[in-house]
């Protein structure tokens, strides 16, 4: 395509603040038909906002859209959609009492002369549209009884029903297998060929790279990239994004001593969901947890962290048998877990960010029962330099910090007692590249400390990065451990595939 | 052609429907007269209040909100009516009808420029109201003419005026939030707020629609039930309050909002009516007529908060 055509939407030097906080600072680019645009930036760069600009849910403050020619000023997301400007939110808005189909045409439901929604014609042209899209979703299902990833598809359908000729695409993978995820960007490719202008946001690199015609990088609420695909690589991206290059986020670590002693040891324990598993973790080692979607890494963090407890097998910490029936067993012997969302198990959102920092850690300091409160907040102020959360006010409730600041909040408990065994479950989900990277010199810092890790995480980059050793899982079985020479992609994701590596080298485990 | 979520709302309101058949059978059996015509036309009239008050009240639900004025509006109507149906005549209908509304909006504004949460903005509606109708009629008087008893509710058939409006409102109001977009976005606001924001529901719409309908339909009880006793009288409504609230939960509709359909309603009126008329029949005080009331009122919701949807 040639930029000689006339762009399907051009933005031109919008600014947005709310209050004092400045979000976007003259943010201009241009989106041309069949184009499909990735918007990449850290949590808190200004890429939702912008978006809620293009689909009209929020007001910019000052600057110049224009849709297809004409000046561009949509009046709320219903206005913007009838203009052709549609979004799929990151946090997905479907009604759980209404059907899929009442979903998906909500506010547009056809209608007969009377104005009364045709009900039945309704859903059968969901029907035909969830195929078309190759969804497999009934259209009758409530809305309420959606998986995560399903809401989403609802949600994209729901954004392509009237064929907009801008679609917005916020995070739609976040919450999406890898297969769920592929069908995605082979979506994207159809609407693409149609005619479709395409903006979608994602952590997601390697998406990034092979989904997007152009890529717009948001630092600060400002463009530092905007480049086509021949011009950008993973580590261009990056370095616009943050100032520096890949290598740098993941900190130089000394290999774990060959005589570490271990710390937990797992001899074919097991669960109701999950088969037996043997593993061991040493002193200072970071074990990494690889595997697709739901093959067993759920049922094993929730058996370690003593939420479901092993039912069967020898569980030894430090060389001694071990019982962990609950969480609290589980704290009480050194085991910290930090879990995949924070929003509903790491984090109270409505508490102050200084007494979420300090629910577990200041238990050992109280004196007769009571928190010294100064020393909470002296605590507080020393994680926060530490972990240089972005937060003007401790006062404030957790729920304001953008995600990977939440994340460091959930860290940062931690801190004040060494665990033994910090278990962590996809501590990067929805993190910027930032907080990741400090997260990860967190990890270095604490295993040089002696504190095991067990690192469960879907991102490959993250676990060859960090991990000392490697497991796959498949179907809940270890199908293989990588040394850290042998790390590749490749080679992890074959044993996550379910190939098995052979009997000697898995009795090594 | 129902089809979707207005069949799994079709099936809330199976209970209701069960209760009835049950509590008509019992007095069916009990006594002959039950089915006669006179007695089935006496039970419309009988209904008819109940019947309308708990609709505006269901619309108010379906959105997530509640009215707790509507006993209040009641009152205020009989009282609008026993005092101006003299001079102007069957204007008053209209004049209450005016009242009811302006009350509804009244609330509605509470919650939509000040903010207000909408249960407390109801209860400071029924104070105000109730404070009114205080004012403009001390204690239960005034006339409300023959005329209108002859030509509402004085026909004896069952096939007369009242079951005539109580059916006609709720098929209206029942295809209105079946079939209809703004109907499907009051459910939808009710199941979920920030859904059906980000979708181009527009809250302040809803709230303005929902409580002005049920001011609407609750001075409408009013007009009858004043029509009933020939008079007006400043605090015969505020039972309904309770009275409409476990209709609209016992008909299936959820207090959370989002839930449950129309029909349901009618039939838990019908129900609850049964139930008074048989307190009055076995000559039970009224006090535990009350305290009974308040239990329905805590079984309903213990039964129908059972089977919500996963997520909420």
């Amino acid at each position: 395509m040639t930029d000689a055509r006339a762009p399907v939407l051009s933005l031109e030097g919008i600014d947005k603040a709310f209050g004092f906080n400045v979000v976007l600072r003259g943010v201009g680019f241009d989106l041309f038909a069949g184009e499909v645009l990735a918007l990449v930036g850290e949590n808190g760069a200004g890429k939702s906002t912008l978006m809620n600009i293009v689909s009209g849910s929020v007001r910019r403050d000052s600057g110049r859209m224009v849709l297809s020619g004409a000046a561009f000023d949509p009046r709320g997301p219903t206005d913007a959609m009838a203009k052709g400007v549609a979004i799929a939110h990151q946090e997905t808005t479907i009604v759980p009492d209404l059907t899929v189909a009442e979903n998906v045409f909500f506010g547009r439901e056809p209608r007969n002369r009377l104005g009364l929604i045709r009900q039945g014609l309704m859903h059968r042209r969901c029907g035909t549209l969830m195929a078309d899209l190759g969804f497999d979703i009934a259209p009758r299902r409530a809305g309420g009884r959606l998986s995560a990833a399903e809401r989403h598809m609802v949600e994209i359908a729901r954004a392509v029903l009237h064929e907009p000729s801008v679609l917005v695409l916020d995070e739609p993978t976040a919450s999406l297998s890898a297969r769920a995820a592929d069908a995605l960007v082979d979506l994207m490719g159809r609407l693409k060929a149609r005619g479709t202008a395409i903006i979608f946001i994602s952590h997601r690199f390697g998406e990034v790279l092979e989904a997007a015609d152009r890529a717009v990088v948001l630092k600060d609420g400002a463009v530092t990239l905007d480049a086509r695909r021949d011009s950008f690589d993973r580590d261009r991206l990056v370095r616009a994004m943050v100032g520096r290059t890949l290598t740098n986020v993941f900190a130089e670590r000394p290999g774990v001593p060959s005589g570490a002693s271990p710390v937990l040891s797992l001899d074919r324990a097991s669960t109701r969901s999950l088969p037996p598993i043997s593993l061991t973790v040493r002193r200072g080692e970071i074990l990494g947890i690889a595997g697709l979607e739901g093959q067993g890494q759920t049922p094993l963090a929730e058996a370690l962290s003593g939420l479901r407890p092993f039912m069967s097998g020898k569980v030894e910490l430090e060389g001694r048998p071990a019982s962990i029936r609950s969480v609290a067993d589980a704290v009480a012997a050194g085991i910290a877990f930090i879990p995949d969302d924070r929003k509903t198990a790491g984090l109270a959102l409505d508490l102050p960010i200084y007494m979420n920092m300090s629910l577990f850690a200041i238990g050992e300091r109280s004196r007769f029962g009571f928190l010294p409160i100064a020393a909470e907040h002296a605590f507080a102020q020393s994680v926060r330099a530490r972990f240089s959360i972005r937060s003007t006010d401790l006062g404030q409730p957790a729920r304001q910090l953008s995600g990977g600041n939440q994340q460091k909040v959930v860290f940062a408990r931690w801190l004040a007692r060494l665990p033994k065994l910090l278990v962590l479950f996809e501590p990067t989900k929805g993190v910027d590249v930032r907080s990741k990277t400090e997260i990860y010199g967190l990890l270095g810092d604490l295993t040089a400390q002696g504190v095991a890790v067990i690192l469960i995480s879907s991102d490959l980059l993250e676990l060859i990065g960090l991990s000392d050793r490697i497991l796959t899982l498949y179907e809940g079985e270890v199908t293989a451990q990588i040394a850290r020479p042998d790390f590749s992609e490749e080679a992890i994701m074959r044993h996550a595939a379910g190939m098995r590596a052979d009997a000697r080298e898995v009795a090594r485990a | 052609m129902l089809e979707g979520s207005l069949r799994a709302n079709l099936l809330l309101s199976l209970p209701a429907l069960a209760l009835v058949l049950v509590l008509a059978g019992i007095a069916a059996s009990v006594s002959p007269a039950f089915v006669t015509e006179n007695n089935l036309a006496n039970l419309t009239v009988r209904v008819l209040p109940l019947a309308l008050v708990a609709l505006g009240q269901a619309l108010v639900l379906f959105a997530g909100r509640i009215d707790l004025s509507v006993g209040s509006i009641m009152s205020l109507a009989t009282a609008v009516m026993a005092l101006t149906s003299d001079a102007i005549g069957s204007l008053a209908i209209p004049l209450a009808l005016s009242a009811g509304l302006l009350c509804g909006l009244f609330t509605a504004s509470g919650v939509i420029v000040l903010r207000i949460n909408p249960l407390v903005m109801g209860l400071a509606t029924a104070a105000i109201v109730k404070g009114a109708t205080l004012l403009i009629l001390p204690s239960p008087g005034g006339a409300v003419d023959y005329a209108f008893y002859a030509a509402f509710l004085g026909g004896g058939n069952v096939l007369g005026p009242p079951l005539l409006i109580v059916l006609g409102a709720y098929a209206l109001m029942f295809v209105f939030m079946g079939w209809t977009r703004f109907g499907r976005s009051i459910y939808a606001f009710g199941s979920d707020p920030r859904s059906a924001l980000a979708n181009g529901a527009v809250p302040a719409q809803i709230d303005l629609a929902v409580y002005g309908a049920s001011g609407v339909f609750a001075a409408l009880a009013g007009v009858f039930l004043s029509i009933r006793i020939l008079s007006g009288d400043p605090l015969i409504g505020e039972p309904y309050t309770l009275d409409a609230v476990s209709a609209a939960i016992l008909g299936g509709v959820a207090l959370k909002g989002g839930r449950g359909n129309l029909i349901g309603v009618l039939f838990a009126a019908i129900a609850l009516v049964l139930v008074n008329n048989a307190f009055n029949l076995l000559q039970l005080d009224t006090s535990y007529q009350a305290i009974a009331k308040g239990l329905i009122f805590i079984t309903a919701l213990v039964l129908f908060m059972r089977g919500r949807s996963v997520g909420d």
